[in-house]
């Protein structure tokens, strides 16, 4: 049904006066592929969007869609569809009138207008919403009308500006799925913007990282959650995010505030190589156990600690103002100011350079 | 419970009835009441208390039919308020829907350009026109069209009946009137969510189409309300009209409406027969009343001001 569509961005930037929106921007994003847009907000992923679309002009750089350059292309003829956070419906016109609008601008003809609306709204199931105005439908349908709009004149490419965040938390996890088996079925280029990590996670075939309009890792999801290139990309996914603490490296070891721990295997010979004395150590809270009694590790307290059903989040404080968050099984007793050794499962550990924050396996 | 809210209605609405008491129904009763006297040259002592029933109205209602300065007058009127009506409120939505899509700063100067002739003082700016449309030489446009070549002899443009006059009258406080449509509608547009607009433009739509489709449809609350406010206020407007029909630039009987001719009437020069000029001001109200209730009825004002944001107790 679909046209085949990769997108190219070569070095795109975006100024909006003096202040760089996007900053030399390359991606390749496959035809086919869904691509996850992840970064905090006002990073740009909105821009990054309406660039693609073609309500902005990039200030420099080009869009390829396959190898035909689309940078001066208007909106109209990029064939894309678009879903805003807020569903942008129009208020005044009926489900039926908003699904059909893209087609009336088309120039559609009735019959036409009339099959192609009904079966977008069967596929999303909001057939019996199409005489309803927008503000009689509840946040879930006004989202399902809201993509129909953007389905019903089969896009090459399909644009997401955070179209979930506005629903309630398991309403989201229940479209999340919907919205990945349609993209699979439909076998349409998507781009989907969000700033919720698990949703970039759990949807994406590979996840671009986005801050301060500049795209700090590409790949797919294992990819970016355990291999992540920096301090930033780390810290963003997984919930809670991982452990950061300053470390020094003393020969074949790391001194972490009293405790001492050798250097992990995977980075011995990259640490050697670059002289480094200073580290940002970070291992993710899934990846470490609480040990009593002596063991290698880093030494703490427990400072507090939540169940949270299967397994329970154990805050230990490391110094008096370092503080890591580590999972324990469910039937294990603490108590507030217990001393405990944190063992970190060594292969996940991961070594980031002080100053520029990057993992040391991605330095040169 | 109820006696409450009455008390918290009534110390909110206590102001408003205070002003609207004093300020409109009093004199609305004192004009009703001085219609059916015989008032003249304000002579309160003499005349206030003689009532002559409906003397003032029968003496009106025989010049419309019979004086043939009236009945310019009334056909002023009508003209006036609805084509300056039209050119106000459309010319306000064109303007905002223009300065939509250009960019800030251009927009910005355009509004503040055409803001200009509500901001300066009603007698320079009448003053202005005053010299444009001059019936002499002297008149800016006279001379621009004979230096073009394009008339020999100066036009006395407001002395030409009907259509000279009218347009000048309507051309000069349809300026003013603009930017009010301007203004209201300006700020309703920016109200409008961006993602309507930008979705509509992703799916082809052109300037023209967006707003046709979204934008006028989106503002029609505000149009209402532009076009209600503009129809009573043109209705009731004269101080340009008594200047520029004063200093001769147009022609009394076509340049004069109901509004100035109660003005005059009341107030103006020679005998001042306020008892006529009561007449005529509350057969004004009528029809200002009437028409702003037809305006209301007749689109829905009302539906649309009681619809439900949520139960209200
Ligand atoms: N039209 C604009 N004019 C000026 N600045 C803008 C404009 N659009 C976005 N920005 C700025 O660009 C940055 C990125 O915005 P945006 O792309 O909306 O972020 P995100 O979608 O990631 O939250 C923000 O700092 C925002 O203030
Ligand atoms: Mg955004």
């Amino acid at each position: 049904m679909m046209g085949m569509v990769g997108i190219t961005l070569e070095e795109i930037t975006k100024k909006f006066g003096n202040f760089t929106a996007l900053n030399k921007i390359n991606l390749k994003i496959e035809d086919k592929e869904f691509m996850a847009l992840l970064g905090p907000s006002g990073s740009g992923k909105s821009t990054l969007l309406y660039t693609i679309a073609g309500i902005y002009k990039p200030s420099s750089g080009k869009i390829y869609f396959n190898d035909k350059d689309v940078t001066e292309t208007p909106p109209k003829d990029r064939n894309v569809g678009l879903v805003f956070q807020n569903w942008a419906l129009y208020p005044h016109m009926r489900v039926f009138k908003n699904i059909a609008f893209p087609l009336e601008l088309k120039k559609s003809s009735r019959n036409e207008i009339e099959k192609k609306v009904r079966e977008v709204a069967k596929m999303l199931h909001i057939d019996h919403l199409l005489d309803r105005y927008p503000w009689q439908l509840s946040g879930g349908q006004q989202q399902r009308v809201a993509i129909a709009r953007a389905l019903v004149k089969e896009p090459d490419v399909l644009l997401l500006d955070e179209p979930l965040s506005n629903l309630d938390a398991l309403l989201r996890l229940e479209v999340r799925a919907e919205l990945k088996r349609l993209q699979k079925e439909l076998g349409i280029t998507t781009i989907y913007v969000t700033h919720d990590q698990a949703e970039a996670l759990a949807m994406a075939d590979r996840i671009a990282i986005i801050r301060e309009g500049k795209i700090l890792q590409v790949g797919d999801p294992d990819e970016v959650y355990y291999k992540p290139m920096y301090k930033f990309v780390a810290g963003f996914l997984g919930s809670p995010p991982m452990n950061f603490i300053h470390a020094e490296v003393e020969g074949g070891n790391i001194r972490i505030y009293q405790s001492k721990i050798s250097v992990p295997k995977q980075y011995r010979e990259i640490i050697k190589r670059l002289e480094i004395t200073e580290v940002l150590f970070g291992f993710r809270p899934h990846d470490a156990e609480i040990i009593r009694g002596e063991r290698e590790g880093i030494k703490g307290e427990v400072y507090s600690f939540e169940p949270l059903g299967r397994e329970q989040i154990v805050t230990i404080a490391v110094n008096s103002d370092v503080f890591v968050k580590v999972f324990a099984p469910e039937g294990e007793h603490f108590s507030f100011g217990e001393k405990v050794t944190i063992v970190p499962n060594e292969e996940r550990v991961i070594l980031f350079d002080k100053k520029t924050e990057k993992a040391l396996e991605y330095f040169p | 419970m109820k006696g409450k809210k009455l008390q918290t209605l009534s110390f909110f609405l206590s102001p408003m009835i205070i002003m609207v008491g004093l300020f409109y129904l009093i004199p609305l009763i004192f004009t009703i009441y001085i219609s059916f006297t015989k008032m003249k040259n304000w002579n309160t002592e003499k005349y206030l208390s003689e009532v002559v029933g409906f003397y003032n109205y029968q003496r009106l209602f025989h010049m419309f039919q019979h004086d043939p300065m009236i009945k310019a007058i009334l056909l002023t009127t009508v003209i006036f308020v609805g084509i300056t009506l039209i050119i106000n409120v459309l010319g306000g939505l064109l303007l905002a829907l223009g300065t939509f899509f250009v960019n800030e700063s251009s927009a910005s100067a355009i509004r503040l350009l055409w803001l200009l002739p509500r901001m300066s003082p009603i007698a320079v700016y009448s003053l202005v026109w005053y010299y444009f449309f001059h019936g002499s030489d002297i008149g800016t446009l006279n001379s621009i069209l004979m230096k073009l070549g394009a008339i020999s002899t100066p036009i006395p443009w407001g002395q030409m009946t009907p259509w000279g006059a009218w347009s000048v009258i309507i051309f000069v406080n349809g300026l003013v009137g603009v930017s009010f449509g301007m203004i209201v509608f300006t700020s309703s547009l920016n109200q409008i969510p961006k993602e309507l607009v930008i979705a509509a433009r992703v799916d082809g739509a052109s300037a023209w189409q967006i707003s046709r489709r979204i934008l006028i449809p989106l503002t029609k609350w505000h149009f209402l309300y532009v076009l209600t406010w503009q129809f009573l206020s043109l209705l009731t407007t004269y101080p340009h009209l008594f200047l520029l029909v004063e200093w001769d630039l147009v022609n009394r009987d076509y340049g004069t409406t109901l509004a100035l001719y109660v003005f005059n009437t009341a107030f103006g020069r020679g005998e001042q027969d306020q008892g006529l000029a009561a007449a005529a001001a509350v057969i004004l109200s009528i029809i200002g009343i009437l028409g702003g209730f037809v305006t209301l009825k007749v689109l829905q004002f009302e539906r649309m001001i009681h619809e439900p944001r949520g139960d209200i107790e």
